[in-house]
């Protein structure tokens, strides 16, 4: 039993840290998000070269650093308090799990472009959004996958889809016809058209991909929950940092005691986000029925928690809090799609409640 | 980071359940299965506390040299934890979670010896008399007076909320001694013989049937001054002290998981039911997390660290899911669970105006029985200790900077 970090995982976090702090500007990202390329390559480029947080958790044959889940919460943990728009979670959590685990060397290149930050992979989960027909030399694949994150930046994309034979997955490079939009919490996305698409044959990196992709389903929501949780601390702290300062009846409203039970339910709902994550990373590498019932455990939790302490930081900072001049309205936003990635709050409670019935 | 016991502590858990599965006789283990509030019925766990103490177990958080156990606190944590989930009758906390390491850290030399063994064995039960009828949530307003009498303190007043008051041959009190302008000064911290002349109980019939709760009237009882614990005007310095160990978290997470697992176990197609599916599955999970929580702050007092406010969290999220839980039984239950049959139930006290039927009938499962029982008991989790509202003033204060 111990909840402490190894040295080399508090430098990953103490460096990430004022990384973020002094070159991770909001301001500059979110107009990189609405009139600009949708992210900042630049800022992708440092993660890979001054701080190598893309291959930390790759494996050191792709020329990662080999760490494992604890390394992934710390640096989503980091990314979520400073609410990091880049696809870490997506391309390097999920797209760099399924590609690891398709043991391919077409994946395995594509890997080691991750860990290099010259990829950012682009992933569509569902494979009943997608139809696979084999013809000759070629898969001829057709469907119409929505809301795929990162789709309108990524160099690649991996598309999961039913061949008849099961779950294949198919490695791609981008360009194929999408509709690309920007999401509510400020990242971009695509509704994908696949109509005959034709890939080689070797395009398919995996035949029999559904137990990965239920592992990337659920190291990804892990993930999530941790970068949820940095948000949510700063979140926190400013709401009680506004509290002491607004002042009205003549006194700061930190003082009014229905204003300070809130505040002190937001931080328990905080602190129990942090047990959940924990519960959840370190039953990552568990056999499958602990990995799922610990994440979902923690996905519903954190869900409850977002839109608890998201509500009521906006309900605390008054008009204020729904604007987009102060951080917390765009933190709210971001607490808000948390919610509903890699699972729903209502889809992990109740896989939760399955997986617990013998 | 990780959750695995070191295999010292998992040899350690499994002497402890070798011990459990020996001595845990099957009508200890239902007086702990039948238990409808955080005391068991009180005979049984007399006869727990023997067993343990002759294993010398009972006071397992007391120094060595007063009988209490070389454990580190993950040991102290696997041992509350293999208890409740073997389904041992509780311990009363009053005696020896409380009012002992009071003795220990402020009593004299005489009060050690006189009391401590004696704790040990029961031969000596305290109650506790903190609450008073015009002093609950402000305690330190308390007003029982104690006057100075030479070598006696005279007590007059009355306190209130006094678990077993019955059984008890001693209470630990805080009396009035001086009255300031500052309140928390002037209180005094004394042991009580409960034969003394001058003490009348009167039994409070809760919501559950049960007098386990009693108000007690002291007229002009004489205490002498040798039972005062630390100085006299001081005691609020022991009360603070002791209200550490009445919140000190332990292990609350196994218990909440037995009850959950319980409700699992016997709603049958209900769970067949999304709605009812959803809410045992929050409950599940919010004692999941609850246990991790609890890790936590285990670790952090083992790396030599001060629990602090945390243990104000732990108070709030442990009874508030004991009260979900709780009420989803009462749920799982149906209809019977509106029926009132104390007699399916080990109750830790009498109950009152109730004649059970002569054949023992029993409408429905004993688990229908508890439910309303227990549901009823349990509001008092919020209550009790310093209310969840006096705990989220001092998180807001002691964790918010508010």
């Amino acid at each position: 039993m111990d909840f402490n970090l190894s040295t080399e995982q508090e430098l990953l976090r103490d460096g990430l840290g004022k990384f973020l702090a002094t070159r991770y500007d909001l301001e500059k990202s979110r107009t990189a998000a609405k009139t600009g390329a949708g992210w900042q390559p630049e800022v992708w480029r440092a993660f890979a070269d001054e701080l190598g947080i893309l291959g930390a958790a790759l494996p050191e044959s792709a020329g990662g650093m080999g760490g494992g889940p604890v390394e992934i919460m710390v640096i989503a943990e980091e990314l979520g308090r400073a609410l990091v728009i880049e696809p870490f979670v997506d391309t390097v959590v999920v797209a760099g799990g399924l590609l690891d685990r398709a043991g391919n060397p077409a994946a395995e290149a594509v890997l080691e472009q991750i860990a290099a930050g010259s990829s950012i992979v682009a992933v569509s989960p569902d494979p009943l959004c997608t139809n696979a027909v084999r013809d000759g030399e070629h898969w001829v694949l057709t469907g119409s996958p929505a809301v795929v994150m990162n789709a309108p930046i990524a160099t690649h994309l991996l598309i999961a889809a039913h061949t008849g034979d099961g779950v294949g997955l198919f490695l791609t490079e981008a360009g194929t016809p999408m509709h690309g939009y920007r999401t509510v919490d400020d990242r971009r996305a695509a509704d994908l058209a696949f109509d005959g698409l034709r890939l080689p044959a070797d395009a398919l990196i995996s035949a029999d991909a559904a137990a990965s992709l239920e592992q990337a389903r659920d190291e990804g929501a892990a993930a999530v929950c941790a970068e949820a949780v940095g948000a949510m601390r700063r979140v926190l702290a400013d709401t009680v940092a506004y509290c002491k300062q607004r002042q009205q009846f003549g006194q700061p409203i930190g003082g009014f005691q229905v204003l300070q039970h809130r505040m002190v339910d937001m931080y328990m709902e905080l602190e129990q986000s942090v047990s959940a994550v924990y519960l959840a990373v370190l039953n990552l590498d568990a056999g499958r029925r602990d990995r799922a019932r610990a994440v979902s455990a923690a996905k519903a939790t954190i869900g409850r928690a977002a839109r608890f302490i998201g509500q009521n930081a906006v309900q605390l900072h008054g008009g204020m809090g729904m604007t987009e001049e102060l951080a917390v309205g765009h933190y709210f936003k971001r607490l808000t799609a948390v919610q509903y990635e890699y699972g729903s709050t209502d889809q992990h409670r109740t896989r939760y409640a399955q997986l617990s019935r013998g | 980071m990780d959750l695995t016991w070191s295999p010292e502590d998992l040899e350690f858990r499994d002497e402890v359940r070798a011990f459990l599965d020996e001595n845990l006789t099957e009508n200890l283990r239902r007086a702990g299965r039948l238990m409808t509030s955080v005391y068991a019925d009180h005979e049984a766990s007399m006869a727990w506390q023997a067993i343990l103490h002759e294993r010398g177990w009972a006071a397992p958080a007391w120094p060595v040299e007063h009988g209490g156990c070389d454990w580190t606190l993950t040991q102290h944590y696997i041992f509350s934890r293999e208890s409740t989930l073997a389904g041992a009758p509780a311990l009363s906390p009053m005696g020896i979670r409380m009012v002992a390491h009071a003795i220990i850290a402020f009593g004299t030399a005489e009060q050690k010896n006189y009391f401590l063994p004696r704790i040990l064995t029961g031969e000596v039960f305290f109650c506790q008399g903190y609450s008073e009828p015009e002093s609950g949530s402000d305690l330190a307003s308390l007003s029982m007076a104690a006057v100075d009498d030479g070598d006696h303190l005279v007590c007059t007043g009355s306190k209130i909320w006094t678990t077993h008051a019955m059984e008890a041959n001693w209470i630990f009190a805080l009396v009035r001694t001086t009255r300031s302008d500052k309140k928390q000064h002037g209180i005094t911290f004394v042991l009580i013989d409960m034969t003394s002349p001058g003490i009348e109980i009167r039994p409070l019939v809760m919501t559950s049937g049960e007098e386990i709760q009693t108000q007690i009237f002291f007229d002009g009882v004489r205490v002498p001054k040798s039972n005062v614990i630390g100085r006299i005007d001081d005691g609020w310095t022991v009360a603070k002290y002791l209200l550490e160990f009445e919140r000190g978290g332990g292990a609350s997470a196994p218990g909440l998981q037995v009850m959950a697992e319980s409700i699992a176990r016997n709603a049958g197609d209900l769970l067949d039911d999304p709605a009812f599916a959803a809410k045992l599955a929050d409950v599940r999970i919010r004692t999941d997390v609850l246990e991790i929580l609890e890790h936590r702050m285990l670790s952090t007092v083992a790396a030599g660290g001060n629990p602090g406010a945390a243990s104000s969290m732990l108070k709030i999220l442990s009874t508030e899911l004991s009260q979900a839980i709780t009420e989803l039984a009462m749920e799982a239950a149906g209809p019977h669970g509106r029926v009132y049959q104390p007699h399916a139930a080990r109750p830790g006290g009498p109950v009152a105006d109730y004649l059970p039927p002569p054949d023992g009938y029993v409408s429905g499962e004993p688990w229908q029985a508890m439910a309303p029982l227990r549901y009823f008991n349990d509001r008092a989790g919020s209550i009790y200790a310093g209310s969840n509202e006096i705990q989220r003033n001092i998180l807001a204060k002691a964790t918010l900077g508010l």
